[in-house]
């Protein structure tokens, strides 16, 4: 019995010093054709993409792969097949802290507004780290940065109406 | 032909005395935007050795007792580690003394005055206020300029600082002085930077790395909510847009830190709208660990009693409260992981440097 007791408090530990740690993936679930886990050397094997901020007058690069790209690679629709039902789809972002935001899916498509969000894995060519998460999002044209979202664990694709 | 290379080689000369405001060295580490400097006050390092001279000299109190230093000390990151500052004839300020640290980037000044963004013009406060006196040079002021006239170093630096000047010892030439000084009291070269901006992962503990984390978290600390960016407080820099007027109010909230009487209303002492009662500005977080007691008046001794401050989601009701301000989940862990982020802001070397010491105390 002290044993088991040892064990679960050595596992809680454990989870908590993990929580600290910044995700070593980022998942992409929920209606897509191809659930993801995509690691840092997969992002690189994709199209890459910049995107330039300045926040209080100090500018950073950030590179990685462009959102539509990702999703893309989950076989959600995208350009000519985003119409009908598909266009009730939404993309929920999720933080390893647990902070959400959404995108719906028609604003990622450029086939249907410029509009670059790049979920990124370096900045000013070193890979993110501390505060920022192994991955983050970077909507570079919201004025506020309230959907950039840091530490970046989890993409969701939900359809409301099939 | 030879009067106008006189002229070439006296303007060369003036211009390298003087420095001019095109090559002002300000010495930022890389990536770190330039601050916005008014074009009726260009910088040059003469002008900056002169403010300093008159930052730290107590002629600038009418009874020779107080200088901008007394309230404004070096080695507390320029606060005076009082809860009200304390004016040369004894009285007590309504509010604590900020932090001039990057005063250069502030979008306004002081705690409360959302329309005073002009060092040159703030310096004139101190100065002159009465109510309360704080250097009380109101009625004075020609003595006072006679008193400078009078010093050897003035009579080398103010020709110096303003070669085209006929009237050189005038109150404007003072406080554009002083507000040039300022401007170089930059910090940005604290343990946190070295881990940040240039990823000395070894330069800030794994408690600091742990509080950074609740700081920044939308979840857990919130904290970057009103303290954003490099500065963890809005900035104004070289080549920034002006602020727009309706977002002259951005980082002024009201925190239900007090009960907020009268002088200490916050906005509405100003502008005398309802909905400003209560509003203080969020200040840079640079250096925190040393520019305590806490909050527009003092009324926090501790980095600790502000978190728990904010860990409650503010100490009293008040019906102008931010509504970032919520009750957090933050463990004690949590907090002593923030108290460990804070303190790898203080930036050393800032403290210390000789750019920015006494130059009346020889060394």
């Amino acid at each position: 019995m002290k044993t088991t007791g040892a064990l679960l408090f050595l596992m809680l530990i454990s989870c908590c010093v993990r929580a600290q740690e910044a995700a070593s993936v980022v998942q992409v679930t929920g209606d897509v054709k191809q659930a993801l886990s995509l690691s840092a050397d997969d992002l690189a094997r994709m199209p890459r993409a910049t995107v330039r901020t300045t926040n209080n007058g100090m500018e950073t690069v950030y590179e990685g792969v462009w959102l539509h790209d990702v999703l893309k690679k989950a076989g959600v629709p995208e350009g000519s097949e985003l119409r009908g039902k598909a266009l009730t789809t939404y993309v929920l972002a999720e933080a390893q802290d647990g902070y959400q935001v959404v995108f719906s899916l028609g604003e990622l498509d450029p086939a249907f507004v410029d509009n670059e969000i790049l979920l990124a894995d370096t900045a000013n060519g070193k890979a993110l780290f501390g505060a920022q998460g192994r991955f983050r999002l970077v909507a570079g044209k919201d004025k506020p940065g309230a959907r950039s979202v840091r530490l970046l664990t989890r993409i969701e694709v939900v359809q409301l109406r099939k | 032909m030879k009067t106008s290379a006189s002229r070439v080689v006296l303007f060369t000369f003036a211009m390298v005395a003087a420095g001019t405001a095109a090559d002002f060295n300000w010495n930022l580490p890389k990536g770190f935007p330039k601050p916005a400097v008014p074009p009726a006050n260009p910088m040059s390092e003469a002008k900056v050795e002169l403010g300093r001279y008159l930052f730290y000299d107590t002629r600038l109190s009418f009874n020779d007792k107080e200088s901008c230093a007394t309230c404004h000390k070096q080695e507390l990151a320029f606060t005076d580690g009082r809860a009200h500052a304390e004016g040369t004839t004894g009285q007590l300020h309504p509010r604590s003394s900020m932090s001039l640290v990057n005063v250069a980037y502030a979008t306004s000044l002081t705690w409360a005055n959302p329309a005073l963004d002009s060092l040159e013009e703030q310096a004139l406060g101190p100065m002159l206020n009465t109510e309360p006196i704080e250097l009380g040079l109101k009625g004075h002021e020609q003595e006072f300029l006679e008193k400078l006239r009078r010093e050897p170093v003035y009579q080398r630096l103010f020709p110096l600082a303003f070669p085209d000047e006929a009237n050189l010892y005038t109150l404007a030439n003072v406080t554009k002085a002083l507000a040039a000084f300022e401007r170089t009291i930059i910090s940005m070269r604290s343990p946190y930077d070295r881990y940040r901006w240039s990823g000395d992962m070894a330069a800030i503990s794994d408690a600091a790395k742990r509080g950074e984390l609740v700081f920044s978290s939308s979840e857990r600390g919130r904290c970057f909510r009103c303290h954003d960016g490099w500065n963890f407080s809005s900035v104004r820099y070289a080549g920034s847009q002006e602020h727009p007027a309706e977002d002259s109010m951005r980082g002024f909230f009201n925190t239900g830190g007090s009960l907020y009487a009268a002088p200490n209303r916050g906005v509405y002492e100003y502008t005398k709208h309802a909905e400003d009662l209560g509003k203080f500005r969020a200040p840079t977080l640079r250096n925190v660990a040393v520019t305590g007691p806490y909050m527009h008046d003092g009324s926090f001794a501790t980095m600790e009693e502000v978190i728990d401050h904010y860990a409650v989601g503010g100490k009293y009701e008040d019906p102008n409260k931010s509504r970032i301000l919520q009750p957090l989940k933050l463990s004690e862990g949590d907090k002593k992981d923030l108290v460990e982020f804070l303190k790898s802001l203080t930036d050393d070397e800032l403290l210390r440097d000789p750019r920015w010491s006494n130059p009346w105390v020889k060394q």
